[in-house]
């Protein structure tokens, strides 16, 4: 069996043994193998390609995208999402708009850690692709399954572009395969996670399993609920999204992120404004509670999506 | 613990806000439920506030002499565990944006600006009967790929919402259907059908009158070579009747009366599958004996099918005789673009009382129907505007 986790060490593994290009940069990655041992013994297989960064998420972006204009393919990591806020500005005014102004690629990829557990409280818990997703120029990837966590990572390093990879922090560990895929879909194609009838759930990450609870719950009462794995927020596959609205009429969105401007919003709107023909309801959204992430477990497990809000919200939107 | 807001209260139908009289507690005392903590003034009247519920007063926003609008919170009662159960307070409710309790110091200033709340959130189908109408986005886009109107859909109990019709019901009511014997039905009862269901959005409503022929009957037989239909008679009448007072003719469009430019009249005529209206122009300017050729040359065509385009449409009112089907009496649908539509009914031999004979004699008399858009016309002014039509039909060599 391998884990979520172990898929995303795989990827790596395999990239550096690939592709001298490929270096890794990131807080506590080296010796010690990342704070959530992402890069276990990377540092010791491939030496002087693994590297300890300073505590300045400006800094290790900043070097990052240096090392890309000098043809490295650089992979860094923010030890948690919520820290890339501290090099915003290398991100998303550096990196993104590098190979518009000057027709130099910026091949890195930034690992983000998202989504949060309990008691990790509000800056240990933030998932941003819908801010780095806001910007033109950037990939977002956000892989919920262990297979994706391996393709996806795989593909990021392969495309020019700068990728934000939204790795979950809670499927690290929670999400088992038997093994490694050799195919994948390809980048920006989102995946029927569930074949349905009666409502189309889009969704990605931690929350693809979610769903799939609160869809089998409602198989009990006799609907069959269809969902689709965005699997990358940026570019969205609008195509497979409407697709599956128009088999089912009614579309529920789920997401961890908090619900201005996110993933969900735009599913919505594009849904709203190119397939209103195909919505026999209004469409809906369930996301976080749009407060900062409790630190309290209680008040934690009240602010997200559960499976049991979920099949509420989807009953709620099968009942209109 | 919980807190209850204190809210300035809807004192009255009109009014917007109150000036606080006088304040009757503090903060930090004790409140009951159901007495007075304030006493406001509106342009009205004094009148008291009263606690929503028992606990503490623990923030007091209001001041004496001050003006505060309907719905401000002037304060917050702090309540026990027992007592936010009994108010039902929830504590699952999602998170709203509204000031924490203990920061709101400042009152609200007079004229603040009022919530504006939305009258529709979601979808737009109350829970009642009302919902049974709404056609949701995908209801419409599959409804115009198949050419069907909301009047096709009638017989679907739906099973949404309200009691509206799905996506799926109509997927299913359409399979279902497919299990009977189907023919196709004729464009011009395409067109019929929908000529009739456009006019029936309206409110429409019928008179009737019993209308003595014997005169008519009479005329008629003195006309020579060709007799005229008793619709051509009905028709002039009808004619001259609107060029007295056109209003009943009219049309209204939102709060406009649209008057008729001429005084043109149809009348119907059974075609196959269907019904054709040619229509005699200005048929207030001319006499019956000079309309008799080209009355029955309409009605050849129009049974033929080929009425020349010119002579169908622009009329403003239908003459329709359903007395050759034996009808007695119908209330037929006006022409979607017209208000009046007279009927005539079968003739019968009646006897009729005549009061300076003292006894009963025969008459043949028709019941004559006005059918019409009663957002036009009334029952008065229809039943004069037939009286009318009566009292000229009885004078046929005038007509």
């Amino acid at each position: 069996m391998i884990t979520y986790l172990q898929a995303i060490t795989a990827a790596l593994d395999k990239a550096l043994a690939d592709d001298p290009r490929v270096f890794l940069y990131g807080q506590d990655i080296g010796a010690f193998g990342g704070a959530f041992k992402v890069t276990k013994n990377l540092a010791q297989k491939f030496p002087g390609r693994v590297l300890d960064a300073p505590l300045s998420e400006d800094a290790i972006v900043g070097v990052a995208i240096g090392a890309a204009i000098e043809g490295m393919r650089p992979v860094v990591e923010m030890q948690f999402a919520d820290f890339s806020t501290c090099g915003f500005n290398q991100i998303v005014n550096h990196a993104a708009t590098l190979f518009y102004r000057t027709g130099v690629p910026c091949p890195i990829v930034v690992r983000l850690p998202s989504g949060g557990t309990a008691g990790s409280g509000p800056f240990h818990s933030q998932s941003m692709e819908a801010l780095y997703a806001h910007y033109p120029g950037l990939i977002v990837m956000t892989p919920g399954t262990v297979e994706d966590a391996y393709s996806m990572m795989r593909d990021a390093i392969a495309l020019d572009d700068p990728v934000i990879f939204c790795e979950h922090k809670f499927l690290y560990n929670h999400l088992k395969a038997e093994k490694l895929p050799e195919e994948s879909p390809p980048v920006g194609k989102a995946r029927l996670a569930r074949h349905g009838r009666d409502a189309t759930i889009v969704t990605y990450s931690a929350m693809v399993h979610e769903s799939l609870a609160a869809a089998e719950e409602l198989t009990g009462d006799g609907y069959e609920i269809e969902i689709v794995d965005l699997r990358t927020v940026k570019p969205l596959d609008t195509d497979t999204v409407l697709a599956s609205v128009a088999r089912t009429g009614r579309l529920l969105c789920v997401s961890e992120e908090w619900p201005w401007g996110g993933v969900s919003a735009e599913v919505i709107a594009r849904v709203t404004s190119e397939g209103f023909g195909l919505l026999d309801a209004p469409p809906q959204r369930l996301n976080a509670r749009d407060t900062p992430v409790p630190y309290h477990p209680d008040l934690w497990t009240a602010h997200r999506p559960t499976a049991s809000a979920i099949a509420s919200a989807t009953r709620r939107l099968l009942e209109m | 613990m919980a807190q209850v807001p204190l809210l300035m209260p809807q004192l009255g139908e009109s009014i917007a806000e109150a000036t606080i009289v006088k304040i009757l507690f503090k903060e930090g005392d004790a409140i009951e439920a159901d007495k007075d903590i304030l006493e406001v003034e509106t342009n009205k009247a004094v009148m008291g506030v009263t606690a929503p519920c028992s606990g503490t007063l623990c923030q007091l926003n209001a001041q004496e002499a001050e003006s505060y609008p309907v719905g401000a919170i002037l304060g917050y009662i702090e309540v026990s565990e027992e007592e936010a159960r009994r108010l039902g307070l929830d504590d699952e409710s999602p998170a709203k944006d509204e000031p924490r309790a203990k920061k709101e110091k400042r009152p609200a200033r007079r004229g603040a600006p009022q919530q504006v709340e939305p009258t529709v959130r979601g979808l737009p189908v109350p829970a009642h009967a009302a919902g049974a109408s709404y056609l949701s986005p995908r209801m419409k886009a599959r409804m115009t790929e198949l050419g069907l109107h909301a009047a096709d859909l009638s017989g679907i109990a739906g099973s949404g919402a309200g009691g509206r019709a799905t996506i799926e019901d109509l997927e299913k009511f359409l399979e279902d259907i497919e299990r009977n014997r189907i023919t196709p039905a004729s464009s011009m009862r395409v067109a019929v059908a929908d000529a009739m269901r456009r006019s029936a959005t309206r409110p429409l409503a019928t008179v009737v009158l019993p209308v003595r022929l014997d005169n008519m009957l009479a005329h008629r037989k003195t006309c020579a070579p060709h007799k005229a239909g008793p619709a051509l008679y009905v028709l002039r009448a009808l004619a001259i009747a609107l060029s007295e007072n056109s209003a009943p003719a009219g049309r209204l469009i939102g709060d406009r009366i649209i008057h008729p430019r001429s005084i043109d009249i149809g009348f119907a005529v059974e075609a196959e599958d269907g019904v054709l209206v040619p229509v005699i122009r200005n048929a207030d300017q001319v006499p019956l004996a000079d309309l008799i050729d080209r009355y029955n040359r309409l009605v050849e065509l129009a049974r033929l099918r080929r009425l020349p385009v010119g002579d169908m449409g622009g009329s403003i009112a239908t003459v329709t005789n359903y007395g050759v089907f034996g009808l007695t009496i119908a209330t037929p649908i006006p022409l979607p673009e017209q208000t009046l539509l007279v009927g005539m009914g079968a003739g019968q031999i009646v006897p009729h009382w005549d009061p300076a004979k003292k006894e009963f004699g025969p008459i043949t008399e028709a019941a004559f129907t006005l059918s019409f858009d009663h957002r036009v016309l009334d029952g008065g002014a229809a039943g004069r505007l037939l009286k009318r039509v009566s009292e000229l039909l009885n004078n046929p060599a005038e007509l």
